[in-house]
């Protein structure tokens, strides 16, 4: 069974990371469905860095400067532009597909895999350092939701912003720097896809975790301790699933489809049966008018 | 106004912004081509010759087109009654293998097996379209995320189950196979007429489907009633429009066209449900639609742009770009038409321009 904790906590920090960022941007109030591509963004940038400087750690902040670098993309339209925020976010996953296929074509000379790169160290246990960062990260941002001044300020944005705006609150700059600290934290996610999992950058990436992330985030209400917890149970199912596979026969593998299926079904029924009672941010994904009506 | 409901309305103005942001998009890339130190005007010349030059470019770029003009209509369905599908990616795959099974299970001769196999392919797609829509309805789940989730779903039933064991051609052993599933009888083949291309029948069956569907928007009641709906369920429901029955019926549509692309590529290209099977189309869908001003004589324009660039894109090999090119040219026009309040001067000014001093505006 350890083995399996010790998977659980090998794969969860990018979803966990993720799903993180999601909550900050959503609990502001702009919807974020790019995470798909700022985690793309972030899981190249990083193999990119580390790379060429020879070090992993400058290679997650690379991967955690370029996602800070698309959310500027999808801040600047969603909010200077007032853009339909699921259209800006699906147009940065499009952007990132693409975008990050050439940039591997150009830089590596490959489409399938960058070459290996420096990666993560581990301690004794065969941990790296964002398998703790993805345990400590929820509690500190829980932490900074409930009990800080800030994080009142942020969810009042997200809740209301014309009553915030009133309170004195730059609901703009604020919901700008939360879209742009989600970025920062789906790249983190990326590159420790990249950088700290792989150890090198392929062309499939985040092979969906994004959007895994976003399922996580619905599924944990929107809060920082519920979305992490929902990412580490997904994770979890994830690595039920490989375990399972593992002692399957090459028969039996054929069901494999049935049991990777399982994690999405099941966050499914338990989203319908549950979902009455979940409600996102009041104003979450409207654009703000300031001289609009509140 | 949000984008949303500015498109729910028949709309003009997106017709400039989509030519301009496809435009844009050609011009954003070439430049990233020649800054990357390939041979741009080369590449694009192969681009457009790959596209248009001749009756099989020209056949590639018909079978592309149809699916995406087929996916496109699905999302700009959905968007009609105010919903985000992104589930074409599930419901195109199921019905691709609903058209492979029924190609295969069905001995009728080909005027009967062709129209049951697509219909089987369209009530796949329908199935797996109406989910997400009752589940939004009537326990109020988000469909960004049921559909994505239902796309894995699928995705994994299909591709790691169903085409993988049951369903898998016979012969192959106790391996897992990579080959796919039976192939389809001869009589479910889409017919060719062209030797040399492979145009075939996909695209009049989808530009058929958009004017089918443009027709259910804009003259019948149904789709008056849809309409409504997304512009405003409350006051759709206060004035007596069943919001919840019309919402699930549009997604179904919705669903059952992304199936109905789904069959084209078996009956038309695969002509099985192959081993590997090229996803994507179903996401395109979405930027097809939302280039295409989410009209459905938008959308068969940008769906037939978008196909030529994909039929195109191959040839950039030959200068030494990944094909996956096109997906970036598409994700840039996309990113530029999300935000149509880039453009407002100067669509102004073209309005302006294109319009008699003294007409209304």
């Amino acid at each position: 069974m350890s083995a399996g904790l010790s998977g659980v906590l090998e794969f969860a920090p990018p979803l966990v990371l993720a799903a993180l960022g999601g909550v900050l941007s959503e609990r502001a109030g702009v919807v974020n469905i790019g995470l798909e591509g700022m985690m793309r963004f972030g899981a190249f940038a990083a193999a990119v860095g580390a790379f060429f400087t020879g070090s992993p750690w400058l290679g997650l902040a690379c991967g955690a400067l370029a996602g800070a670098a698309a959310a500027s993309a999808h801040a600047l339209l969603a909010l200077r532009y007032r853009a339909d925020q699921v259209v800006s976010g699906i147009a940065l996953n499009l952007v990132a597909l693409g975008l990050v296929t050439f940039l591997l074509e150009t830089t590596f000379g490959s489409s399938g895999v960058s070459p290996p790169v420096p990666s993560l160290p581990r301690d004794a246990s065969g941990r790296t350092a964002v398998a703790w960062v993805a345990l400590a990260l929820p509690a500190l941002l829980h932490f900074a939701f409930t009990r800080t001044a800030l994080g009142l300020r942020i969810r009042a944005t997200g809740e209301n912003p014309h009553a915030a705006a009133t309170a004195g609150v730059r609901v703009l700059r604020l919901r700008a720097s939360c879209v742009l600290g989600s970025g920062v934290l789906a790249g983190l996610g990326g590159a420790a896809l990249s950088v700290g999992i792989v150890g090198q950058f392929d062309a499939r990436m985040p092979a969906g975790e994004g959007f895994m992330a976003l399922a996580a985030m619905v599924f944990g209400r929107w809060t920082p301790l519920g979305a992490a917890g929902a990412a580490f149970f997904f994770a979890a199912t994830d690595a039920f699933q490989r375990q399972l596979s593992f002692s399957l026969h090459a028969a039996d593998l054929r069901l494999q489809g049935i049991f990777l299926a399982l994690p999405y079904a099941l966050t499914l029924l338990l989203l319908a049966a549950g979902a009455g009672r979940i409600r996102a941010p009041a104003a979450d994904g409207v654009p703000y008018d300031p001289e609009g009506r509140p | 106004m949000k984008l949303r409901d500015r498109l729910v309305a028949p709309a003009r103005d997106p017709l400039w912004s989509a030519a301009f942001a496809v435009l844009a998009a050609l011009a954003v890339s070439f430049a990233a081509v020649l800054a990357s130190g390939k041979n741009a005007p080369l590449g694009f010349a192969y681009l457009f010759q790959g596209a248009l030059g001749g009756p099989g470019p020209l056949g590639e770029t018909a079978v592309k087109s149809s699916v995406l003009i087929l996916t496109g209509l699905s999302v700009a369905v959905a968007f009609t009654v105010g919903l985000f599908n992104i589930g074409g990616e599930g419901q195109l795959i199921w019905g691709a293998l609903a058209a492979a099974v029924a190609g295969r299970a069905l001995d009728l001769p080909a005027p009967l097996l062709v129209p049951a196999a697509l219909l089987a392919a369209a009530a796949a797609g329908a199935a797996w379209g109406f989910i997400p829509g009752a589940l939004k309805m009537y326990r109020g789940v988000h469909e960004v995320i049921s559909t994505i989730l239902l796309n894995w779903i699928a995705i994994h039933l299909v591709h790691g189950w169903l085409v993988a064991g049951p369903l898998a051609a016979r012969g192959s052993g106790s391996s897992v196979s990579m080959a796919g599933t039976d192939p389809i009888r001869a009589a479910a083949w889409l017919p060719r007429p062209i030797a040399g291309s492979r145009l075939d029948l996909g695209l009049p069956i989808a530009v058929a489907c958009a004017a089918a569907v443009w027709f259910l928007l804009t003259r019948l009641r149904l789709g008056f009633e849809w309409r409504a709906v997304g512009a405003g369920a409350g006051a759709a429901q206060a004035s007596g429009i069943p919001t919840r029955l019309r919402v699930c019926q549009a997604m179904a549509l919705s669903g059952a066209l992304a199936g109905l692309a789904g069959g084209l590529l078996v009956l038309g290209t695969e002509h099985r449900y192959p081993g590997v099977f090229r996803t994507g189309y179903g996401f395109d869908g979405i930027a097809v639609a939302l280039v295409g001003g989410v009209t459905a004589p938008g959308v068969v324009a940008s769906g037939i742009v978008f196909g030529a660039l994909r039929a195109g894109a191959t040839r950039l090999q030959l200068v030494g770009i990944h094909p996956s090119f096109a997906e970036l040219i598409q994700g840039i026009a996309v990113l530029l038409v999300a935000a149509p309040r880039l453009f407002a001067p100067l669509l102004v000014r073209l309005r302006a321009i294109s319009r008699p001093p003294g007409a209304a505006p």
